[in-house]
């Protein structure tokens, strides 16, 4: 996708955006359609290949240089039609907490997919579900993430912006802290002991919620050198029960290895509690 | 110049004179804290506020007098206003036909005047302007932000926190010397005040003061006098802490302290001497895809993952590195870099911690030990202060493009700028793209102009849009930057060269002088190492270099191809005691990895490490001093290197430098 300088060249051949879904409920993909000013320019920058919010064009299956997957991987189907857009794309990017980490449908993961079929469905049997809703990298190679729930959209510009020009996207691997810092938040957590993820957890939200004095529940995922535990200590410190610090950790990217990790640890040492090893007895 | 006393109803006098045509900044509440921000009435002030601070844990509390300065410093520092957490340093422009151009941005900040900084804050002024005006360069946009605050008031501290350690830190809390113009103590009648300047005692005039009473001023004295009992903590011996620190790098406590610590970035955000930061290209998209963008600078901090991170490798991958980096940093190499220790002792990176990690605490437990066998270097003298247009790119004109190998080019480029030694470095800007720090291979002097020649491999976005340049297109360069070859000190003796992939481009200026000069230097070596044979930079000059009588020439390839009948293995194998003459001298570049091998190997064959010369390479953004990102212990590489003689480099190869 490589078009810098603009050259005429370039223009007549733009390169070919899709944009697919899988297992999500279409906000992230909402997105990019509410980009409306920014969106303009990207419009006649780009051929929208495949897109089922804006187009009603029909996808000519030919090759893509960008394709937007949004959604987990929760059918058979959902999987061989990922394994088709890869094999089509040049550029795999995922979009959302669900394409990227599993999002709210792999909370179902660990439980018994059979049986909670039979509890949301009349006829399981006409449902063709995977075990684990799963990231779509446990899949394909993907090339870049858009993390959030839903995404950012400045994230989203900056993405597709710096694919365009060919240069480094700025999706920066930082915590929401320094973001937080930065857009001049007073911390939520020293100052009024609200309970905040923002340490552990994956900026570019602007750290939205702490702007608006709560504390960031992890929509982004965790970061590079997540250190949940120190963080779960906190929060045990400070009164929390195992069961709490689990909640927060499976919120919307409960599946990211790091936050999962961590849930069940903190699950474990509420077993640990409340059943004394014989040593620890009087 | 003898005090004055202002009584606390004319508060107000001394607000409407600081706001006489300026802004006024000064302490409000704000989200529960006091944070520093505009004022514009008295009330505005946080009268009948403190606070209470301990590790991770901050509270507004409601004070028992109507004091209008009871508190110890909150999250924000004056930082915020000298060096915002975002600006733009230029705005760039790449046309369709290839032609490019900068504009610096440089603001015109409106007249400040502070009201109630601390000792603390104060001292944080002088350590930064160390950084951006007495440094290698002088940033404008902080310059043009320094000389707008024309009148600062300081209020003395007498309500300090628990976790203020200014008495140990040498900073406060009195004010020392004129670094206000008015210095305030404030007891509940009032304040007593002294002007240390010229414009401060003009300030002191136009207000309704009188002179002050016996007991105001016993009472001033002696609350200056606990909070200054309270700040001498005596748990931080600052003296040789620097040294002790760097004879630490092996203790457990950095362990313990990761395991803790969340490498979120908080204490270098309130820290408010941290000065490091990120560079980006933003600006609308509809601009950059018309070719313009804004080259913006950013707050960074060296617990995040990029700040230290190079193409395919990161010396601070984990939060240990990372905790380690801060801590000596701040206590330690800080000193050898700018003459100052990084603590200003205000606290804040220990109330601010999330995690309640007391920066003291463990600067307590990993200094207490011996100090130092490796002594560190001395701040550099304030370098010869370029000017602010060498800040800015200049557009230079592609001539030519030799391809090298399969992803290396040389580019030959006819600068307008000032000719770079062998060694040196220019930083290249493509705008949309991005800027990369780019040795010159090659320079020819000409009236009016430099062509220079920069060999260069594509392994990231903006590397490979510089590789993919044509003829007639133009890109950015600013420059030259840094400390290059030290040819002088070579003279007469024998030279050894040793170059691995592409670090033979940074040494080619040096060769071809050497290869020009055979009195001067009657025996150069040169030992090339590249993966493959097609690899090889420059093949066809190195013919004319083995034309020469003064001159040896080896080979080496990791996997040799069809027909290669020289040398294969790494070029450390070619480095034997027998290949390298008595009394050498050698220059060395590669990758890090081959240079500390290569460097033990010389060692091995008689070359001390005061006769080696190595050129680093690390992440760098200002190539200045300013962006903190190619920091190596006590070492600035933009500044201090990218040459180093291997003696200087006491940190190669520890593991976090
Ligand atoms: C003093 C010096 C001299 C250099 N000389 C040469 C040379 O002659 N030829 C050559 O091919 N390369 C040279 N390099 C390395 C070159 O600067 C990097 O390969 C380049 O910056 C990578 O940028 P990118 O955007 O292409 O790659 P990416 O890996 O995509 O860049 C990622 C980010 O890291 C930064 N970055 C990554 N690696 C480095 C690095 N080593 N130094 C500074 N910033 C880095 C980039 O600025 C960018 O923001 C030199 C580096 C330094 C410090
Ligand atoms: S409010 Fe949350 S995100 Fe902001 S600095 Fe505090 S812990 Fe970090
Ligand atoms: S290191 Fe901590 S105590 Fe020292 S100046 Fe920075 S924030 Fe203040
Ligand atoms: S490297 Fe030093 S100046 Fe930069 S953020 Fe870290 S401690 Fe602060
Ligand atoms: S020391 Fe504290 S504030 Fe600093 S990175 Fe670690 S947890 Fe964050």
């Amino acid at each position: 996708m490589h078009t810098s300088p603009p050259t005429s060249a370039a223009k007549s051949k733009r390169p070919r955006l899709g944009v697919v879904k899988l297992a999500s409920c279409d906000g992230c993909q909402l997105q990019l359609l509410s980009c409306e000013d920014e969106l303009l320019p990207l419009a006649g920058a780009v051929e929208i290949v495949t897109f089922a919010e804006a187009t009603s064009r029909r996808d000519d299956g030919g090759p893509l240089d960008v394709v937007l997957v949004e959604g987990s991987v929760s059918t058979n189907e959902q999987l061989a039609h990922l394994r088709s857009v890869r094999a089509r794309a040049k550029t795999l990017v995922t979009i959302g907490a669900c394409a990227t980490a599993g999002g709210i449908q792999a909370l179902r993961n660990g439980r018994d997919v059979k049986e909670m079929l039979r509890v949301v469905y009349a006829r399981p049997e006409y449902v063709d579900t995977l075990a684990d809703a799963t990231p779509v990298a446990a899949h394909v190679r993907v090339d870049h993430e858009l993390r959030g729930c839903p995404i950012a959209k400045g994230q989203l510009l900056e993405l597709l912006t710096a694919l365009l020009l060919g240069r480094r996207p700025e999706l920066r691997d930082e915590s929401v802290c320094v973001e937080c810092k930065r857009a001049g938040n007073v911390c939520v957590m020293v100052a009024s002991d609200t309970p905040c993820l923002g340490p552990i957890t994956h900026g570019g939200c602007g750290a939205l919620c702490p702007s608006f004095a709560r504390g960031c529940y992890g929509c982004f995922g965790p970061k590079e050198q997540a250190n949940t535990a120190s963080v779960a200590s906190l929060l045990r410190a400070r009164g929390e029960s195992g069961a709490e610090i689990a909640r927060r950790f499976r919120s919307f990217t409960g599946e990211a290895e790091a936050f999962a990790r961590e849930a069940k640890r903190a699950l474990e040492h509420d077993r640990e509690r409340v059943e004394p090893t014989p040593e620890e007895e009087p | 110049m003898s005090a004055r006393f202002l009584p606390r109803e004319s508060l107000p006098a001394l607000v409407a004179a600081l706001r006489d045509g300026r802004r006024l900044l000064g302490p409000r509440v704000r989200d529960g804290a006091i944070t520093f921000g505009e004022l514009e009435h008295v009330e505005d002030l946080p009268i009948g506020v403190g606070d209470e601070q301990s590790p991770g844990r901050y509270r507004l509390r409601a004070r028992a007098d109507e004091r209008a300065f009871g508190y110890a410093v909150g999250p924000t520092s004056l930082k915020e206003t000298l060096f915002p957490p975002r600006e733009t340093l230029f705005r760039a422009e790449r046309r369709a036909d290839g032609k490019v151009g900068f504009v610096a941005v440089v603001p015109k900040p409106e007249a400040t005047a502070v009201l109630g900084a601390r000792a603390c804050e104060l001292a944080a002024i002088g350590v930064q302007d160390r950084v951006f005006v007495q440094g290698a360069a002088s940033e404008p946009r902080y310059r043009a932000r320094r000389d707008a605050l024309q009148l600062v008031v300081a209020v003395q501290c007498t309500s300090p926190a628990a976790t203020c350690f200014c008495g140990d830190a040498g900073t406060g809390p009195r004010v020392y010397g004129d670094a206000a113009d008015l210095i305030a103590t404030e007891i509940d009648a009032g304040l007593v005040l002294e002007a240390r300047t010229e414009e401060g005692a003009q300030l002191l005039d136009r207000l309704p003061t009188r002179a002050v009473a016996d007991d105001e001023r016993v009472e001033a004295e002696r609350d200056l006098d606990a909070a200054t009992t309270k700040t001498h903590t005596g748990r931080l011996a600052i003296e040789g802490l620097p040294e002790r620190l760097f004879a630490a790098l092996d203790h457990a406590r950095w362990d313990e302290v990761a395991a803790r610590c969340l490498a979120c970035g908080n204490c270098t955000s309130v820290c408010p001497t941290c000065f490091c930061s990120h560079a980006e290209e933003a600006g609308a998209t509809a601009g950059a895809l018309e070719g313009r963008s804004e080259r913006e600078r950013v707050w960074e901090s060296c617990f995040s993952s990029e700040h230290g991170a190079m193409h395919g490798a990161n010396p601070r991958a984990t939060t240990k590195d990372r905790y380690r980096q801060w801590l000596t940093h701040k206590l330690g190499s800080w000193v050898a870099q700018l003459g100052t220790s990084g603590c200003v002792g205000c606290g804040r990176c220990t109330t601010w911690c999330p995690a309640g990690i007391d920066l003291v605490e463990e600067a307590r437990a990993l200094g207490d030990g011996q100090v130092s066998a490796v002594a560190l270097p001395d701040a550099p003298p304030p370098c010869e202060t370029p000017r602010d247009e060498d800040l800015v790119p200049r557009a230079a004109e592609v001539l030519a493009i030799t391809a090298e190998t399969s992803d290396v080019v040389t580019l030959h480029v006819r600068d307008h700028g000032v000719a770079a030694e062998p060694g040196q470095f220019l930083q290249l800007s493509l705008p949309t793209i991005g800027e990369a720090p780019i040795s010159v291979s090659g320079v020819s002097r000409a009236e009016g102009f430099v062509d220079v020649e920069l060999t260069i491999r594509g392994v990231g976005a903006t590397t490979r849009a510089l590789t993919a340049l044509e003829a007639g297109m133009e890109l950015g360069v600013r420059g030259p930057y840094g400390r290059g070859w030290p040819l002088a000190a070579l003279e007469g003796a024998p030279v050894v060269i040793v170059a691995g992939g592409v670090g033979l481009a940074p040494l080619r200026g040096a060769i071809r002088a050497l290869v020009e000069a055979p009195d001067r230097f009657p025996d150069v070596r040169l030992f090339v190492g590249a993966r493959t044979p097609e690899d090889l930079l420059y093949p066809r000059e190195m013919i004319t270099w083995l034309e020469r009588s003064h001159v040896k020439l080896t080979v080496t390839v990791d996997h040799a191809s069809p027909g290669w009948r020289g040398h294969v293995g790494v070029v450390t194998r070619l480095l034997r005691r027998s290949a390298i003459p008595e009394g050498a001298r050698a220059l060395v570049c590669g990758p890090e990895i081959m240079m500390r091998f290569t460097s033990d190997a010389l060692v091995a064959a008689g070359v001390t490490h005061d006769r080696q010369w190595l050129t680093m390479e690390r992440h760098m953004k200002c190539a200045v001093g300013f962006c903190g990102r190619c920091q190596m212990g006590p070492h600035l590489v933009c500044r201090d290197g990218p040459v180093f003689r291997r003696d200087e480099l006491a940190l190669l190869g520890r593991e976090g430098f």
